[in-house]
């Protein structure tokens, strides 16, 4: 789920009727929201081709009147409520948050544990990912039939032992978290300056027997990649191919010797061609980081503020960026974890050296990380200072601001919380991973309409382009908790130049396709 | 032992979907016997954990297909999905689940019945509920009885 940052809900009605044009720039409403539904609107030219596509998700509104007035102390546990996807990020954004407001910083074990922990959650996620959500797109086949790419053609392809591993691994993993976070999906784990429990010579046996299985686990996935992806040069060609294909600038949190880390560090920015571009910590995010808001959507978009907002557009001109997996592979000279590297280096080898521009190789980078997220996790684990019983380093500051800053599954989350004296909160800000890609996103799908609307006539191949497009950036969507991302309904809506609806197709929850 | 599973769906944070939350609490309150209630904010396939070992499912949730007004009570089973009129519930995670949690032979209840109610809202944080939203609670607390007395 996006959640949105000092956002007004706006909902207003869409009319269709003939809208005069400003210049080349088309002056219609913000669009109506279909409750549930991803949107994307399709703007055609005089001539009746595609001059622009613009993508829409649903998402959260009110965070930060939301935020106010409650104390900072405690968003961890409130954050992590707010998405059902992703509620270890928020929790762990936030309590590093809170270790920046009141300024103190978690002793070794207690850093070691948020760590670990925080490697779990990546390793369980990332996993259910590449089997669940991604899968249907590759591991089934990327000319198989629709009613394959699913889940159900993935257990088939792979076989229901392996399904069945992939739930046994996951429990796991929750088990464990549940050992040191109290709830899986509620964490109650951090704390500003440490964590609430520390970690018992029993509880490290479990951690250590876990994390070995999940190295194996991940080692296993990888290879599946391996020959069910690899070795079918449709699907290697898919990647390769123009679609999706971005070249933008690329971020994510590296340590000190610019490896890859999801739970700390520093943020870097490289270029389209690779070179470092800047790298800086999380409380300087506002001098990189700038929000645009586009008259037809009401998500921001981010960008960089050094180079500028230069409109939909690759380059090195162009302030667009990107994160999640494939970025973070970008944006790191390494990975920190001997296998993952050994990985990380075939990769950059099949496609052609560093950075990779192709979206749909997210895929391959996120197995990438699966395997450092479990190598890292056994690290922490074999770490014998992770069982000392010092966790916590007590606030002692008058608070008044804190940033924190995580790699989430699917890409940089920022949590930024003002406070007064009291630790009552006066302003608050989320970046949440999607956002960072959301100008890409648009881009995506615009290309993807370029080559499948023609006119009125809408292929609908465009949906499953866009759901392609979808499951390569795995974004937060703002769906109802409990709905499934993968299988967003969409809506695809084509408009003449002044905004008239000229057709409309519809991908309902179930599959049933509606056109008008 | 058979036993019946309540399956309430819901975010507390978000308007309209705390819906299932409030029931679960109601629900509890009414101590009904041989009922396991269970709430739950999780989404996709992190749902099968919520599935298995019960011999029968009621889910209560929300949904928003645009396509009723706020507060419509819809209760189907499981089977009728594909054939639900007037669109279908969004909430795909949860058939997924249940079709993953069967693929894989897992135990997953034979029947599953669902109780649905469209939501105006879902996206506000610490917004309020829709009046007829809350008061669909009434018809559904009455429906769950229904349900179990069979």
């Amino acid at each position: 789920m996006t959640i949105p940052t000092e956002q007004t809900a706006v909902a207003v009605q869409d009319k269709d009727t003939s809208r005069a044009r400003e210049t080349r720039r088309i002056t219609i409403d913000p669009i109506t929201r279909l409750e549930g539904h991803g949107k994307i609107d399709i703007f055609l030219d005089g001539s009746g081709q595609v001059e622009r596509a613009y993508f829409q998700v649903p998402e959260l509104r009110g965070f930060e009147k939301f935020a106010q007035g409650r104390l900072a102390e405690d968003m961890p546990q409130i954050t992590s409520r707010i998405c059902g996807v992703c509620p270890t990020a928020h929790h762990m954004a936030s309590t590093k948050a809170l270790d920046a407001l009141y300024q103190v910083a978690p002793p070794p074990a207690g850093r070691k544990i948020r760590e670990l922990f925080y490697s779990t959650f990546m390793t369980e996620d990332h996993a259910l990912h590449f089997y669940f959500l991604g899968g249907p797109d590759f591991v089934v086949g990327p000319t198989a039939p629709a009613a394959e790419r699913n889940v159900l053609g993935v257990i088939a392809k792979v076989g229901i032992e392996i399904g069945q591993k992939v739930i046994a691994m996951r429990r796991r993993l929750r088990e464990l978290m549940t050992l040191s976070g109290g709830k899986v999906v509620h964490p109650v784990l951090g704390l500003p300056g440490g964590v609430a429990k520390r970690l018992t010579a029993e509880d490290q046996a479990r951690f250590r027997e876990v994390a070995a299985e999940a190295v194996e686990f991940a080692q296993f996935t990888l290879s599946i990649f391996d020959s069910v992806v690899l070795r079918n040069s449709d699907y290697v060609n898919l990647i390769l191919a123009d679609h999706f294909t971005h070249r933008t600038y690329y971020m994510g949190l590296v340590d000190e010797q610019n490896r890859v880390n999801f739970y700390d560090g520093m943020l870097r920015v490289v270029t389209p061609e690779g070179k470092e571009f800047a790298k800086f910590p999380a409380d300087k995010y506002l001098d990189y980081v700038a929000e645009r808001v586009e008259p037809w959507s009401y998500i921001k978009f981010c960008y960089l503020k050094p180079v500028g907002w230069k409109g939909f557009t690759d380059g090195a001109e162009s302030g667009i960026y990107a994160v999640a997996p494939l970025a973070r592979l970008n944006a790191a000279d390494g990975m920190a974890t001997p296998l993952a590297q050994q990985a990380c280096d075939a990769m950059f080898k099949t496609l052609g050296g560093k950075p990779v521009h192709h979206t749909l190789a997210n895929h391959w980078a996120r197995v990438i990380e699966l395997l450092y997220a479990a190598e890292r996790m056994k690290e922490l684990a074999d770490d014998p200072e992770i069982t000392d019983p010092r966790v916590r380093t007590l606030p002692a500051a008058t608070p008044r601001e804190g940033i924190g800053v995580v790699e989430a599954p699917r890409g940089t989350l920022f949590h930024h919380y003002q406070t007064d004296e009291r630790g009552v909160i006066t302003r608050a800000n989320l970046i949440v991973a999607t956002q960072n890609n959301a100008a890409r996103i648009a881009m995506s799908v615009e290309k993807a309409a370029k080559g499948l609307v023609s006119g009125t006539n809408i292929s609908e191949g465009v949906l499953n382009m866009v759901e392609m497009a979808f499951r390569a950036y795995d974004p937060c969507l703002g769906c109802a908790t409990h709905s499934l991302p993968g299988s967003m309904p969409l809506e695809v809506r084509v408009r003449d130049a002044q905004g008239a609806t000229l057709a409309t197709l519809r991908r309902d929850a179930d599959g049933t396709i509606h056109r008008e | 032992m058979a036993h019946t599973r309540l399956l309430c769906l819901g975010n507390e944070l978000l308007a309209d979907d705390a819906f299932g939350i409030v029931v679960a609490g109601r629900i509890r309150q009414l101590g009904l016997p041989d009922l396991e209630v269970v709430e739950a904010s999780v989404s996709g396939f992190n749902l099968v954990d919520y599935l298995l070992d019960a011999s029968r499912l009621v889910v209560v949730d929300t949904m928003q297909t645009a396509k009723a007004p706020p507060g419509t009570v819809r209760v189907f089973r499981e089977q009728d999905v594909r054939s639900t009129p007037g669109g279908s519930p969004h909430y795909v995670g949860l058939f997924e689940a249940l079709a993953v949690g069967r693929a894989l032979k897992l135990k997953v209840p034979e029947e599953v019945v669902i109780i649905a109610v469209e939501a105006a809202d879902c996206e506000t944080l610490g917004g309020a509920m829709h009046p007829a939203v809350a008061a669909a609670l009434a018809p559904v607390l009455e429906q769950v009885q229904k349900l179990l007395a069979v």
